[in-house]
């Protein structure tokens, strides 16, 4: 009887029909326990014998039924799993992706660089008084720097700032040296718009205000961000050169190999220098020296990305908004 | 300002072999030093441009005759001869005159824009070759009229060889260094720093004696000239001038006029003192008085120009002869001549029937000359150099270069006497320390070296003290008053690239708070939104046809009307993005930026949506519309934890159904709606999503507050109202009535039809009430919704039975 139940339990097709199986052997009514209600009728002796193989027969069906019931219910998982089966290379829902502008990419990048190195950085107005953009500036009255300016002048007597250096001026009226500053922002300049010219575009100035700073101090920040920006071959160079606001002044440019093209060569950023003691004078301040820099954000921008035209970076075209994409 | 090599060399002899010895060795070597060590002196260089030589195939040639073309109004056949040979060779050119000596270019020459010459015939009359202008031998950009060589050359010879080819460095010079913008300015700097001696152009030349009578006489009424002198040249023959002559002024740009102008030209390039020859005879009376301008006064000048001359102006005059009798200097009515430092007299200036010439070299004051120049917007060599600074002491030693050549090459007589009035000015100086240059460049100058520096530049130095000097500084570096300027000069001679790099200590602490927005922006990004920048300017009318409101701010001399006023608001740029982008079936944008009123400038955020937020395929997608853009504002406040209110309101750019007012953490910052239809329809767009919201949107403080641990009860309740009556105002009544153990509340369906009574609407909600200690009560919630449904009867409206 056990080689026919076993088999019968094997070839259950369902639960359901195990089920039956069991009930037929094992249940109130099944065979097994009517044969230990058989047991009560027998001598002693052959009793003990008969339960012995009784109870062994109810545990090895109970052990094949339950072992089918596994197999059974994991063939059913299996079934169930491989009816949920999906296409996992079809597109998931069409969030759209977001990302920076291009120049946020750049002015995040740098006010990292300089947060890193102990600056705060600020931000001012972009209409400018007279006053903040020129004369506190050391831009004389009626004086030709102005004109390397090309002012956009409102009716109303202010300006568009032509760059971000009235922020040196603010700062310094409401704080007190020493200090580290970096000021990102729009600037503008009436100039004639081409490929590489903007009416609009963006600058950033460093200022460094202290009892003892120098032109050492001046070139050492320049140069630990052009070794944060391209890498630690990167060279500075100052030249002379003529800013109002500063006395001794000069240009800055960066040795950098381009990653894009392999090519090496001096990259030509911005202007720095001493802060002017009339600038510092205008501010009161007294027994003081620092330095301040500043260069356009787009032309470094530009040269890092390979993009050709200034005006694609204001015409909100996402053919070329959606290209700068990356980490925030 | 353009230098040309060789006569940069002329004024500094040794330069090319020193050059040579810095350099890597040939020509172009030699050039690259040139430019590094210009650079590093701050003399920039912004190119460097090799100008060709004359074509070959060209040769001076002498014009014999000259007949008109029959049946041309315009073409004449000259005969030329090159010495051997006569050709017949026809032009157009109007200065075409017997007796010339031009350019004969013959056939197989090739002419600039590559134009191959050959014989041909020309109206009928063969032509044996081209007589050339400066432009078409690829001189010079003038093709009004045929070269014209002096004596100095005879036909027959090869331009080529009497015109060689020319390196010209080009400078970009800082308005500061006004001694530099002339050839001997630059020789004089880079004679400093590379300790050559050089050679003065006037060197040796008396500057006249002011004790002989010349016939010419001076009053300067007005301070804005200082100085101002006069030198006489009698029995000149204006003609053109010599080869080398042209040569130069070709190469640093200026088209060659005569032998007297072209020395006026001449002598502001070579020393940077601007002159001025007047024809004698245009002089009344030999008198001169400079004065500012009256109103009505116009004058033609040699531009041709009419100009209306304004009060501040500051005028060459010489009194008038048709005012009758009084010809005494001072008296009334003098007639301009000149405006003062800018530009000559049509009338008076040199002709070819000039026999004397009087010659003024005067000095301006910079800010007369500087406004007279930019209300005219006329900028000349000389103003441009006025403006800056020129060297005070310099006219009577550039009169005397100036008419010594004038009398040289126009074959006159150099009168001895100067008319001048005004003298030197008196000597600057600066207080120096030398130790100064250590403590502001971190660079080590001996003070021998220092000195050293400071006298090559043309600086006195008398030390005072120990670490104190007395530098007396040159006339003509306008620009050195302070002691950095001079601390500037040691640097830039002993070198910038000796800055060391150093790093400063300071106790400084930044604030490091997040002006730039970066947080707002990344969370932007990170719900799908694409930053982009606008143009703060724009115009009236984009502003209008987006609703904004119209600007107060605007430019004084707008480039374009696209760009004549500050705007107002972000949206519209949005907008016109949104148009640039319209092909696309998605649009998100943000822009962080400024707005301008009258008397301030505020930060914005601007928002725009448009087509699909989740664009659609085999999955269903949504398309934007008023609840995504706020759920974005939602979403915005819940990650910074700011309170969000948004309640209706009309504005003119917004449908008037679908329009809100933004209220954030209980300040109204700005609106978000449906741009209005007649709008979008202005832009082509369609549906358009718009917010606009003032910066900065705070984060809310953070205070911990544990959790209550204790299950919350739950019941809805569905108010029947007017469709008029917003959620926001069932949302109040509702939360005021539920008692203060109301933890949440939010609408679950919003239905109106039927059943429901037209004009009304079903708006249901589930309450979430919560004790802070222990498990509500079912008797205790039904009693809080009790006072829910009563004060919604009371209200008004009724409940709807569920």
């Amino acid at each position: 009887m056990l080689k026919e139940a076993l088999e019968e339990i094997a070839a259950a097709p369902s639960l359901q029909a195990l089920q039956e199986v069991r009930v037929a052997y094992l249940g109130k009514k099944g065979v097994v326990t009517q044969r230990l209600k058989e047991l009560a009728g027998l001598p002693p002796e052959a009793r003990k014998e008969a339960g012995k193989a009784v109870n062994e027969l109810k545990r090895a069906l109970e052990s094949a039924v339950e072992a089918r019931r596994e197999a059974l219910e994991l063939e059913d998982l299996n079934r169930k799993l491989e009816s949920e089966r999906v296409d996992v290379t079809l597109p998931g829902y069409g969030y759209g992706a977001g990302g920076l502008h291009l120049l946020t990419h750049v002015v995040n990048r740098l006010g990292d660089v300089f947060e890193s190195m102990g600056y705060e950085v600020v931000v001012g107005p972009e209409v400018e008084t007279d006053y903040y953009n020129f004369k506190a500036l050391n831009f004389p009255d009626e004086h030709p720097a102005r004109d390397t300016q090309d002012t956009f002048f409102l009716t109303d007597g202010r300006v568009l700032r032509t760059h971000t250096s009235p922020m040196q001026v603010r700062y310094m009226e409401t704080h007190k040296p020493p200090f580290k500053i970096v000021v990102p922002g729009k600037v503008f300049r009436n100039e004639a718009v081409d490929a590489t010219h903007e009416a609009m575009f963006h600058q950033l100035e460093a200022l460094v205000v202290g009892e003892r700073i120098t032109m050492g101090d001046l070139k050492g920040a320049i140069h630990e961000m052009a070794v944060a920006l391209f890498g630690p071959q990167a060279k500075t160079r100052l030249q002379p050169t003529f800013f109002p606001f500063v006395e001794p002044g000069a240009e800055f440019a960066i040795w950098w190999t381009n990653p894009r093209t392999g090519k090496e060569g001096w990259l030509e950023l911005g202007g720095c220098g001493m802060v002017h003691p009339n600038v510092f004078k205008a501010v009161g301040y007294e027994g003081v020296t620092g330095f301040a820099f500043g260069f356009g954000i787009e032309r470094l921008a530009m040269v890092s990305y390979g993009l050709s035209d200034i005006r694609y970076l204001f015409g909100s075209d996402m053919r070329v908004l959606s290209q700068f994409r990356g980490a925030l | 300002m353009k230098v040309p090599y060789s006569w940069l060399q002329e004024l500094l002899p040794g330069l090319s072999a020193e050059l040579a010895g810095r350099g890597d060795g040939g020509p172009a070597g030699e050039i690259t030093k040139l430019v590094e060590t210009l650079d590093g002196i701050g003399l920039s260089v912004e190119q460097v441009r090799e100008q060709p030589a004359a074509p070959s195939g060209v040769v001076v040639a002498r014009v014999v005759r000259v007949e008109p073309v029959a049946g041309s109004e315009h073409l004449l056949r000259a005969e030329v001869t090159d010495g051997d040979k006569a050709y017949g060779v026809v032009t157009g050119a109007p200065n075409t005159k017997a007796g010339m000596l031009t350019a004969l270019a013959k056939p197989g020459a090739v002419l600039d824009g590559g134009v191959t010459v050959a014989e041909r015939e020309l109206a009928g009359v063969r032509s044996e070759g081209v007589l050339a202008s400066p432009k078409e031998l690829g001189l010079f950009d003038y093709g009004g009229g045929l070269i014209e060589f002096a004596g100095d050359v005879r036909p027959g010879q090869p331009l080529t060889e009497l015109w060689p080819a020319e390196t010209v460095i080009e400078l970009e010079l800082t308005p500061n260094r006004a001694d530099a913008f002339s050839i001997f300015g630059v020789a004089r700097d880079l004679s400093a720093k590379l300790a050559l001696p050089y050679r003065h152009p006037a060197h040796g030349l008396g500057g006249g004696d002011e004790t002989l009578e010349t016939g010419l006489r001076v009053e300067l009424r007005d301070r804005a000239c200082p100085r101002f002198t006069l030198r006489l040249i009698e029995g000149v023959t204006v003609g053109p001038s010599p080869l080398w002559l042209q040569r130069r002024l070709t190469a640093v740009g200026l088209r060659s006029r005569n032998n007297v102008v072209d020395v006026t030209n001449y002598v502001t390039l070579e020393l940077g003192q601007p002159s001025h020859a007047y024809d004698r005879a245009a002089l009344y009376d030999g008198a001169i008085v400079v004065r500012r301008a009256q109103g009505g006064e116009r004058l033609t000048a040699l531009d041709e120009e009419d100009y209306a001359l304004a009060p501040a102006d500051l005028l060459i005059t010489t009194p008038n002869p048709v005012r009758g009798g009084d010809h005494t200097v001072g008296g009334v009515g003098e007639v301009p001549i000149g405006i003062a430092g800018v530009i000559g007299g049509l009338q008076s200036s040199v002709t070819g029937n000039t026999r004397a010439v009087a010659l003024e070299v005067a000095h301006f004051d910079p800010v007369t000359v500087r406004k007279t120049a930019k209300r005219l917007g006329l900028s000349t060599e000389a103003s441009y150099r006025f403006e800056r600074g020129v060297d005070p002491n310099l006219p009577p030693l550039a009169a005397a270069r100036a008419a010594g050549l004038i009398a040289d090459l126009a074959g006159g007589r150099l009168h001895l006497g100067l008319t001048q009035v005004g003298g030197d000015i008196e000597t600057r100086f600066v207080r120096f320390r030398p130790s100064r240059v250590m403590s502001l460049m971190a660079i080590e100058v001996p003070p021998g070296e220092q000195r050293g520096y400071l006298e090559a530049l043309g600086c006195t130095v008398a030390p005072l003290a120990d670490d104190l000097w007395d530098v007396t500084t040159p006339s003509w570096r306008v620009d050195l008053a302070i002691e950095e300027d001079l601390v500037e000069e040691v640097s830039r001679l002993h070198g910038y690239d000796s800055i060391p790099i150093t790093v400063p200590t300071m106790h400084f602490v930044p604030e490091g708070k997040d002006v730039t927005h970066r947080g707002l922006r990344s969370l932007l990004v990170g719900v799908g939104f694409q930053e982009c920048i606008g143009y703060a300017f724009l115009s009236d009318e984009a502003l209008a046809k987006a609703g904004a409101p119209a600007a107060t701010v605007r430019l004084a001399a707008p480039p374009s009307a696209e760009r004549s006023v500050l705007r107002t608001a972000l949206y519209p740029g949005l907008l016109a993005a949104a148009r640039t982008n319209r092909a696309l079936s998605s649009l998100a944008l943000f822009e962080i930026g400024r707005v301008f009123e009258a008397s301030a400038e505020a930060e914005r955020l601007g928002l725009l949506l448009r087509g699909d937020w989740v664009s659609g395929g085999w999955l269903p997608g949504q398309k934007a519309d008023f609840f995504v853009l706020k759920g974005v504002l939602q979403k915005l406040a819940g990650t910074l934890g700011a309170e969000l209110e948004v309640e209706p309101k009309t504005l003119p750019q917004l449908h008037p159904g679908i329009g809100a007012a933004v209220t954030w953490n209980g300040r109204e910052v700005g609106w978000l709606g449906k741009l209005h239809p007649r709008l979008a329809a202005h832009w082509e767009l369609g549906d358009v999503f718009v917010a606009e919201l003032a910066l900065p949107l705070e984060a809310a403080t953070v205070v911990f507050k544990d959790y209550g641990r204790q299950p919350h009860a739950e019941r809805d309740v569905a108010v029947l109202a007017p469709v008029q009556v917003t959620y926001a105002e069932l949302r109040d009544l509702v939360t005021a009535s539920a008692g203060a153990l109301l933890d949440s509340l939010e609408p679950f369906d919003v239905y109106e039809g039927k059943p429901v009574a037209a004009g009304r609407r079903s708006v249901a909600l589930r309450l979430r009430f919560k004790h802070p200690e222990r498990a509500l009560r079912d008797d205790e919630v039904d009693a809080y919704m009790s006072g829910v449904v009563a004060a919604v009867k009371a209200a008004g409206y009724t409940v709807r039975d569920s």
